[in-house]
């Protein structure tokens, strides 16, 4: 039977994942991807806390408000990256040291 | 039209200022007279002939008639003013008259004296200068002027006196002359100020004028009363104390007598003015304007100094062997006769013997100059080591020098008081008054008239030895050297004219025209008072034939002791070694004073090194170990301080550095490391 607990432990290891990604890559694109771990380890969590919740089901509907903000925030931050990507020539976030036009 | 009393009064006061002024712009022109020229003794000259001129003017219009007070507002302190102006009396104009015309001969003999001597220019300078504040003296009619000019004459003598400043005894006596004359002048200035304390005024005419306010005051029980105010009667013998002072510095009197015989290291000429009209001359007069301040004590105290002044400088120029010294201590004695005389009342025949005194004694020193002057010549001329002014040395000159023989004789017979001549007149005079004086008084006070009587039969044998040991006998330079020749004569035209004026002023027509009457004397008539005695006793006839008869006795003795038997002095005897060293005043005061405030000033020499240095040098000491604690403290806790900020300030951004890298991860690193730590620390509270 698969109780709250291993849905957390899941949850940690994901957002653990991510969080090495996010530290660990030098590739802006590879961070977006660790980013998206993390914030779905955080649905995750949403959802399995979801489950004592079964009259309004808050937890999945904050899930999927959260899944819709993410992908919002995903083409947003692609789109930085592809501007950053221009103006550097280079999308590692250690070489991207100059603010400038 | 005749013209008023103001009009008369105003051309006086101009003639007179006039002649005062004279002598002042002569020592002012001759002040920028380059030294190549020498017409500075012509200004200087000049300038005196015409200051005698105006002066004899005031004097005839002057004399005998009411006297000329001008006088201006000078400066106003609150509510006191002081006015400046002249005062014009007999006494003033009798002086003011004796000064140029003493003066003019001494201008004329000095422009041939000082001829050879570098500094010219500068002598004419300090002369006229001397001229001018003695002329100044004798006309203001203010106490504050009369000590301004008194202090001036005082000044000009220093510097006439140590004229040759370049010998060591002569900056010594123009320094003693000064340091004598300064205590005479804190006397006469606190005279002043005790005058002004108790009259409030600076006025000569106001002060001791005919009914003037010293003449209104009184002393009674301990209380000195005047009629604005009173003090406390001591005061009035502090101003008589220091008026007294004042006369003895500047007249050469008993305390205060020793400079005048050092102050002959000056010129010759200088001498002759010194001692004849000029600055010997300011204390008698002094005493002469100041004349109704005294009581009869301190009149007394005046005859007793005076006549102890006379003797003792009689008794000094016995043994003397220097020519000018021995005029100087006769000098020095005729001016006790003078304050003797006031002493005594004898008011009159006191300022008489001043103006006598003052040609014969000009001449005298006129002929010293002159013997001293060739004296030198044949000093120089056989290259001798003699000193020219010692009178052992001297001897027959009367067939070198004949003119100048007749001068001193004349000079010496008025010094003596021999009749003929003006000195009869005015010391007889003295002498008869001093016995009148004394008469039916204490035993003591017949001692000054006695002691007056005996140093003018001193004075005869002194002046006796002097010309018996000049102009007498044989040549003495001879007897060492007699290979010596005679190379001398009494001078060009700037010598003799100076001798022949004042030995004819020496004799009595000038003064009288009665030769041995002394009270027909125009000269004494104009000082007397209203009431004066008339020729009552037996003194008025016994007194002078006995003191001719005795002055000729003595002045053949000498003539016999010095000429005949070439008499030695035995030079063992106490009184002779009483007389040679001066009655040891000058050594008393050397080892009284002058070593006295020597260790007084080495005791302070030594306090001041010791302690005051000492306690500067802890002071010193003290400051540098505490600027050294500062500096430790500064460098090590301050700067301690500073650095250690600093240090930190470094570490904290160095550290803090570390986190703004400019790398996006960095950031990440750090957020997560704080968000442990939160949760760390949540732990370990909880």
């Amino acid at each position: 039977m698969i109780g709250l607990n291993e849905f957390l432990l899941l949850s940690a290891a994901l957002f653990c994942i991510g969080l090495y990604i996010v530290v660990a890559k030098r590739n802006a694109i590879q961070i977006l991807i660790g980013v998206e771990l993390m914030l779905n380890a955080a649905i995750l969590n949403l959802v399995a806390f979801g489950k004592y919740d079964k009259i309004n089901n808050g937890g999945q509907v904050f899930a999927l408000f959260a899944i819709v903000l993410a992908a919002a925030v995903t083409a947003v931050a692609l789109a930085i990256i592809l501007n950053v990507y221009r103006q550097y020539k280079t999308i590692d976030p250690s070489k991207i040291n100059k603010l400038g036009d | 039209m005749i013209p008023d009393q103001a009009h008369i009064a105003h051309i006086q006061t101009f003639h007179t200022v006039v002649a005062v002024v004279l002598p002042l712009l002569a020592a002012v022109i001759n002040n920028f007279i380059p030294n190549k020229l020498k017409i500075t003794g012509w200004i200087s000259t000049i300038a005196i002939l015409l200051s005698a001129a105006f002066a004899i003017s005031v004097f005839a219009a002057v004399w005998n008639t009411t006297a000329v007070h001008t006088q201006q507002l000078w400066f106003t302190i609150g509510a006191t003013k002081v006015y400046a102006g002249v005062w014009l009396n007999n006494l003033s104009v009798m002086m003011l008259a004796l000064v140029p015309v003493i003066a003019l001969p001494v201008h004329i003999y000095s422009m041939a004296y000082m001829k050879e001597d570098e500094r010219f220019n500068r002598y004419f300078t300090y002369l006229s200068f001397f001229c001018f504040s003695m002329l100044a003296l004798v006309v203001v009619d203010s106490t504050i002027l009369l000590y301004a000019f008194w202090e001036l004459v005082g000044f000009s003598s220093y510097l006439l006196i140590g004229f040759w400043f370049t010998r060591d005894k002569a900056v010594q006596a123009n320094k003693k002359a000064f340091i004598m004359n300064r205590i005479g002048d804190v006397g006469l200035l606190s005279a002043v100020i005790i005058l002004f304390a108790q009259y409030g005024t600076f006025d000569l005419v106001r002060l001791f004028g005919d009914n003037g306010l010293v003449s209104k005051s009184v002393i009674e029980n301990g209380v000195w009363i005047a009629p604005a105010g009173q003090l406390p009667a001591v005061w009035q013998y502090v101003a008589f104390a220091g008026i007294f002072l004042g006369m003895a510095a500047k007249s050469a009197q008993f305390p205060l007598h020793t400079w005048l015989p050092d102050a002959m290291e000056g010129p010759t000429s200088v001498s002759a003015l010194i001692h004849a009209a000029t600055m010997v001359a300011a204390g008698v007069f002094l005493l002469g304007r100041a004349y109704p301040l005294f009581t009869p004590e301190e009149l007394s105290v005046f005859a007793v100094i005076g006549c102890f002044t006379a003797f003792m400088a009689a008794s000094i120029a016995l043994t003397q062997n220097d020519l000018k010294r021995i005029l100087a201590y006769s000098t020095i004695s005729q001016l006790g006769f003078m304050v003797l005389a006031m002493g005594v009342g004898a008011y009159a025949s006191s300022l008489f013997h001043l103006a006598t005194h003052a040609f014969f004694k000009c001449l005298l020193f006129l002929v010293a100059g002159i013997v001293i002057h060739e004296m030198q010549h044949i000093k120089h001329e056989n290259h001798l080591d003699i000193d020219p002014q010692n009178i052992l040395y001297m001897g027959g000159l009367r067939k070198k020098l004949p003119l100048t023989f007749i001068s001193a004789v004349i000079g010496s017979l008025a010094l003596i008081g021999l009749l003929f001549t003006s000195g009869y007149l005015s010391k007889d005079g003295i002498l008869i008054q001093a016995f009148e004086w004394a008469e039916g008084k204490a035993w003591y006070f017949q001692l000054v008239p006695a002691g007056a009587l005996l140093t003018s039969l001193l004075t005869a044998f002194y002046v006796s030895r002097l010309i018996v040991k000049v102009f007498f006998g044989k040549f003495r330079l001879l007897n060492i050297n007699p290979d010596i020749k005679l190379h001398i004569s009494d001078g060009g035209w700037n010598y003799k004219m100076p001798l022949v004026l004042l030995a004819l002023c020496s004799l009595f027509p000038l003064f009288s025209l009665h030769p041995w009457l002394y009270e027909h004397a125009w000269l004494y008539q104009g000082f007397l008072p209203a009431n004066h005695l008339e020729r009552m006793n037996v003194y008025h006839t016994l007194i002078p034939v006995g003191v001719n008869i005795f002055c000729v006795i003595v002045m053949y003795l000498a003539y016999a002791m010095y000429v005949k038997r070439n008499y030695v002095a035995r030079q063992n005897g106490w009184l002779f070694r009483l007389s040679y060293n001066q009655w040891y005043i000058d050594a008393i005061y050397n080892k009284l004073f002058v070593k006295g405030a020597l260790a007084l000033s080495n005791l302070l020499y030594w306090f001041d090194r010791t302690v005051i240095d000492g306690i500067v040098n802890l002071l010193r000491s003290i400051t540098g170990t505490l600027s050294s604690l500062a500096e430790w403290a500064d460098r090590y806790v301050v700067n301690g301080i500073i650095y250690l900020i600093t240090v930190l300030v470094r570490r904290t951004g160095n550290l803090v550095r570390l986190f703004q890298g400019g790398k996006l991860q960095y950031y990440m690193y750090s957020m997560l490391a704080v968000v442990l730590l939160v949760f760390i620390f949540k732990l370990l509270i909880s």
